[in-house]
């Protein structure tokens, strides 16, 4: 296929708004295969507009006269307005936007044709893959081993070739166990906390079905997790679901491990929401956002009906949990929902960045993304197809990560010392999950970017994020190590509405970035008298 | 001993410290964990709970409600009447004006280096202002407050009209707070007028001289031919207050002026909002429906009409170029908060500490806000409809607006609490009295302290580090309900489960931060100088600090 296929103008001439900040620009409209491009004519300044055709969520089309209005709702939550002169332009320019930003096929995105200057190709990809954190576990303990039982993705096709289980249990073991769990999701340690000796596990719902099944590989598993854990150490399992719905998909299949058949393990339910009722509250929550005209006299009960922020206070709390069962109770945890690839996702990697201070720090970070997201099969191309205005029935899409993301937001908020990535690096991950020049994101599981050769062909979000040149953006000047735990206030007046992200486009940003700014300028204006010292005490020295 | 209640799940079992004996200041409590430290000024109430025959634990004792937003229940034995004799003497000493005693402030002997009774001089102020010109003069007309007792002795009027030209216009005004300058604009010169509602009633009289008067006002304003006039009430309230002999400028009488009702309620709404929201955060926060809940009470709406009427006025005199003159019915409620919030808007020396000290000085204290009234220092009348949290509200706009731009205001969180905690305190003479003349009558400030003797003796207690000082900047907060907060950490502070992180660890990082940068630099220029002195030749490195200190240095 050709995108000229799909291209039906090739230029026009329009004027582009950008919201009440940014000045309009005006110039030749261009569509490339990826872009929309604005070029503002040659007297004007040279910076040359562009735009991801990816990120394009919905778009809107109005012609009056001999002129037209395009409406470009992002993914990212900008809306912006192009005036066209012509209205077959405007028809035409409208139609080949709307069928470039919804290309299905990965292999043809952007990704694989970005070649930045700076940046070589498979730089950052071996950066943190599992193995990696398999190395810090086997420092801290031996009761646990990386196998590569998954190498061709038989067992379980949305985990990695490598997984990290319990070392008594063998890999025959692990595909019957595999056979027994939804999606082949098989229970796997996530986290280690080693000054508790007891370990975070996420797997999916076991196969119980009407039939009430067992299965001795999986009940061994989970008794071989006790048993490499601290003496008389105990288990909860957290289903993320209600007990009745946990009870329920035992109808199609499903269910919750039974008390019986797991002794030591304590079952606990924390109903999450996922799916349809998330993506519903982020798009209330957008539109509520945008709505500019309303009388704000409800503001707040509208914010409250959207639920957003109840979903990220049972998110925390959920997450807190998990954490406290494990420092406090000194117990390991089972987390899963059904399918054990979103809310699963939220409450573990939450529960490590409260306990482990390394994965606060911007490299831990990107690994903890790394590792229990894209490498944990959050299947990110169907849940991020659409982000808050596409008109067309939501299928798979819900903003799980987004979810995640806001709850470390909040993290933030609440410890602003303790997280060495400020909101920009948040914002970037946002804007990345949803449509990308890079290919971290792209697929729904490793296997997917296998196949796609994800990792030889396009350029990790990482070594893009690395670069010397986005860190100020990224990082949170006034980091200082924090060894304890955080444990985050859930109290709803303690929860606030991210408006970095959520009023990012309408509000004016510049007061908060001016004292952003005067922190960098005083820690950078430190780091060079620091970094400049040593030149005076080695020209000292040559005397 | 007794035991204590009311911080949420928390009891306290502890000893009475009879510190208000002796200081008459304050309550205290002493229990291994914690010190219990309660202002008598800050009681608004105290009640007996139970009898001699309730059963039951803690249900005999002692309930206290408090002016900032907590509740203490203290639970006494019943044997011995212990409770008899405390309630007592706290109803004494935290109602002494009840008792024909005087208020603590009058007894506190605290010294500090500096006197905070200097901060408000205003001939200076209004020096600063580029006062008197010549459209504008100082008028003495009210040395012995014999024009009206609620206004200063000094007072800014156009140069236009005589001082029996403002005795006119006195008697047409709510208890003769005529028309006054408050604030004229650096360059455009137009001005800020302050006054009360006119004497209109139910029969729409009018006055030649009122009309007059403010006609004067707008001719000192030559690039628009119209006054513009901002009635803080609803315009329905504005009505109604003709049949109390009260109203506004009608169109037919004023010419060349436009008048907009700002929709700002009046002290009783703004009581019972405040406490709306004391029931939903004391001793438990609503939690299950806390957003809407917070949205019932209507307090962050009051909020932001205010700061809209403020915004309004500010945008009116600086981009408009119109003179604004502003009333509410006697102008000593709304009229100070749009005016000050205004001021702090367009004029930057505002918001520095002094500068704030001076606005509070001048728009809220010499101008009548009747603190005494408002907040009941030593009055044990706790039902009185004259009590209402307006100041407060100011301080919660201030707090709005310091959110909103971080680098804009000398002064922290802190500060403002402190002025909060102090307006109750009875410590400080500062918020006594409703007016200029019955404090000078009480000598408050030969025998008082000054709150702002305690503030600038420790300045660096309350300053913002990110203060960046910019002269001429009209702040324009955003005043959607979006970008409102509810300030948790002074309405909810007394709620365990709220961390309490003082100081803020932002601004004491960033301190920390500063202080090393200091030292770095003072540790270079020491080397620098030994290298110096060794190598006798500054241009041996010459990428070295020598070119980057005065860099450094220009940021601050």
């Amino acid at each position: 296929m050709e995108f000229s296929e799909l291209i039906r103008t090739g230029q026009a001439q329009a004027e582009l708004l950008r919201g009440p900040e940014a000045p309009p620009l005006r110039g030749t409209l261009c569509v490339t295969g990826h872009h929309l491009l604005l070029s503002p004519g040659p007297q004007a300044t040279p910076d040359l507009w562009l735009l991801l055709l990816r990120s394009v969520d919905s778009i809107e089309k109005r012609v009056a006269g001999d002129c037209g209005t395009i409406t470009l709702r992002c993914k990212d939550l900008r809306v912006l307005q192009l005036d066209i002169e012509g209205v077959e332009a405007t028809l035409n320019i409208a139609r080949s936007i709307e069928a470039l930003s919804s290309l299905e096929s990965v292999i043809t995105s952007f990704p694989f044709f970005y070649r930045p200057k700076g940046l070589r190709l498979g730089d950052a990809w071996h950066f943190h893959p599992p193995e990696r954190y398999y190395k810090r576990v086997a420092r801290e303990t031996n009761a646990w081993r990386l196998s590569e039982a998954n190498e061709d993705f038989s067992l379980c096709p949305s985990y990695p070739r490598a997984v990290i289980v319990p070392r008594a249990v063998n890999d025959d073991a692990l595909a019957l166990t595999a056979r027994f769990r939804q999606g082949g999701r098989f229970p796997v340690l996530s986290y280690h906390h080693a000054p508790s000796r007891t370990v975070l596990l996420r797997s999916s719902q076991p196969l119980i079905g009407p039939q009430k099944r067992r299965c001795a590989e999986d009940e061994a598993l989970l008794r071989a997790v006790l048993a490499g854990s601290r003496p008389g150490a105990r288990g909860f399992i957290v289903d993320t679901r209600s007990a009745q719905t946990a009870k329920q998909a035992r109808m199609t299949g499903g269910g919750t491990e039974a008390k019986a058949a797991y002794p030591g393990w304590k079952r606990l339910h924390r109903p999450l929401e996922r799916g349809r009722p998330l993506q519903e509250s982020f798009v209330h929550l957008v539109e509520a956002c945008g709505d500019l005209e309303q009388s704000m006299d409800h503001w707040l009960s509208r914010l409250a009906g959207c639920r957003w922020l109840a979903h990220v206070k049972e998110a925390l709390s959920t997450a807190c949990l998990a954490a406290q069962g494990m420092e406090r109770e000194g117990a390991c945890i089972l987390v899963h929902g059904a399918e054990g690839t979103d809310s699963t996702l939220v409450v573990t990697s939450l529960a490590q960045l409260i306990l482990d201070p390394s994965s606060r720090t911007m490299a831990g970070f990107q690994e903890l993304v790394e590792r229990e997201w894209i490498q944990a099969g959050h299947p990110f191309q169907l849940r991020c197809a659409h982000s808050a205005f596409s008109h067309a029935r939501p299928k798979h899409e819900a903003p799980t990560f987004l979810l995640f993301l806001d709850c470390v937001w909040q993290l933030g908020r609440q410890f602003p010392l303790s997280l060495e990535f400020g909101e920009g690096m948040l914002l970037a991950l946002f804007d990345h999950a949803y449509a990308s020049p890079f290919g971290t994101f792209l697929c729904n599981s490793e296997q997917e970017r296998c196949l796609c050769e994800v990792r030889t062909r396009t350029h990790s979000l990482w070594s893009g994020l690395n670069q010397l040149k986005e860190q100020r953006k990224l990082r949170n000047p006034l980091y200082v190590p924090n060894p304890l735990a955080l444990w985050p206030s859930v109290e709803p007046q303690s929860l606030r509405l991210w408006q970095g992200l959520f009023l990012r486009w309408t509000r004016p940003p510049e007061p908060s970035e001016a004292a952003w700014e005067k922190v960098w300028q005083i820690v950078t204006d430190q780091e060079k008298t620091e970094g400049s010292q040593p030149t005076v005490s080695a020209s000292e020295l040559q005397l | 001993m007794s035991l204590l209640r009311g911080l949420l799940g928390m009891d306290l079992i502890g000893t009475w410290v009879r510190l208000f004996l002796s200081f008459r200041e304050k309550l205290a409590l002493l229990d291994s964990a914690l010190l219990l430290d309660v202002p008598l000024g800050v009681i608004s109430r105290i009640e007996k709970m139970g009898g001699a025959t309730s059963r039951g634990e803690n249900s005999y004792g002692l309930d206290i409600t408090c002016k900032d937003m907590r509740n203490l229940r203290f639970a006494l034995k019943q044997e011995g009447h212990s409770r008899r004799g405390m309630f007592e003497i706290l109803t004494k000493y935290a109602f002494p004006l009840a008792h024909s005693l005087p208020i603590f402030a009058f007894l506190n002997e605290e010294k500090f280096n500096v006197d905070g009774w200097t901060v408000y001089n205003p001939v200076e102020e209004y020096r600063r202002q580029g006062l008197p010109n010549h459209h504008w003069r100082i008028t003495f007309i009210n040395k012995c407050y014999e024009l009206c007792d609620t206004y200063p002795a000094l007072l800014v009027v156009p140069y236009r009209a005589s001082d029996d030209d403002l005795r006119r216009v006195a008697t047409f005004r709510s208890r003769n707070r005529i028309p006054v300058l408050s604030w004229i604009h650096p360059e455009n010169k137009t001005v800020i007028v302050r006054c009360s509602q006119p004497l209109v009633g139910m029969s729409g009289k009018r006055n030649k001289d009122d009309e007059k008067y403010l006609d004067v006002i707008r001719e000192t304003n030559r690039q628009i031919n119209k006054l513009t006039i901002y009635d803080a009430r609803p315009s329905v309230n504005a009505v109604a207050n003709k049949a109390t002999g009260g109203g506004y400028e009608s169109d037919d009488a004023y010419h060349n002026t436009e008048l907009f009702f700002l929709d700002i309620h009046n002290i009783h709404v703004m009581r019972e909002s405040l406490k709306k929201v004391k029931d939903i955060v004391y001793p438990n926060v609503e939690e299950s429906h806390w957003l809407s809940s917070l949205e019932s009470t209507h307090w962050l709406e009051h909020i932001k009409l205010v700061l809209t009427g403020a915004i309004q006025v500010a945008d009116r005199v600086s981009s408009g170029k119109s003179s604004v003159v502003v009333h509410c019915s006697d102008g000593w409620d709304r009229t100070a908060q749009l005016t000050s919030l205004a001021m702090l808007m367009l004029d930057s020396f505002y918001r520095s500490i002094e500068g704030f000290e001076i606005l509070v000085q001048k728009e809220w204290i010499s101008f009548g806000h009747k603190f005494a009234s408002r907040i009941g220092h030593g009055d044990k009348n706790h039902a009185d409809a004259d009590r209402s949290p307006i100041f407060l509200q100011f301080i919660d706009c201030v707090w709005q607006m310091s959110k909103q731009f971080p680098t804009a205001f000398e002064f922290n969180e802190r500060f403002l609490i402190t002025i909060l905690d102090h307006l109750y305190s009875c410590r400080f003479g500062t918020f006594l009295y409703n007016c200029e003349s019955m404090r000078e009558r009480q000598k408050v400030t030969e025998r008082t302290v000054s709150l702002w003797s305690l503030i600038n003796s420790n300045k660096d207690k309350f300053k913002n580090p990110f203060y960046t000082k910019e002269i001429n900047r009209v702040l324009y907060p955003v005043a959607s309900m979006r970008h409102l907060e509810l300030w948790v950490n002074y309405y909810i502070r007394w709620n365990p489960r709220i961390k309490q992180q003082q100081p803020n660890p932002v601004e004491q990082r960033y301190m920390e931060l500063l202080a090393l940068r200091d030292e770095y630099i003072k540790r270079l220029e020491e080397l620098q100088l030994a290298n110096s002195a060794k190598l006798c030749d500054p241009s041996a490195s010459p990428s070295g600090p020598s070119q980057m200190m005065p860099h450094v240095q220009t940021h601050f």
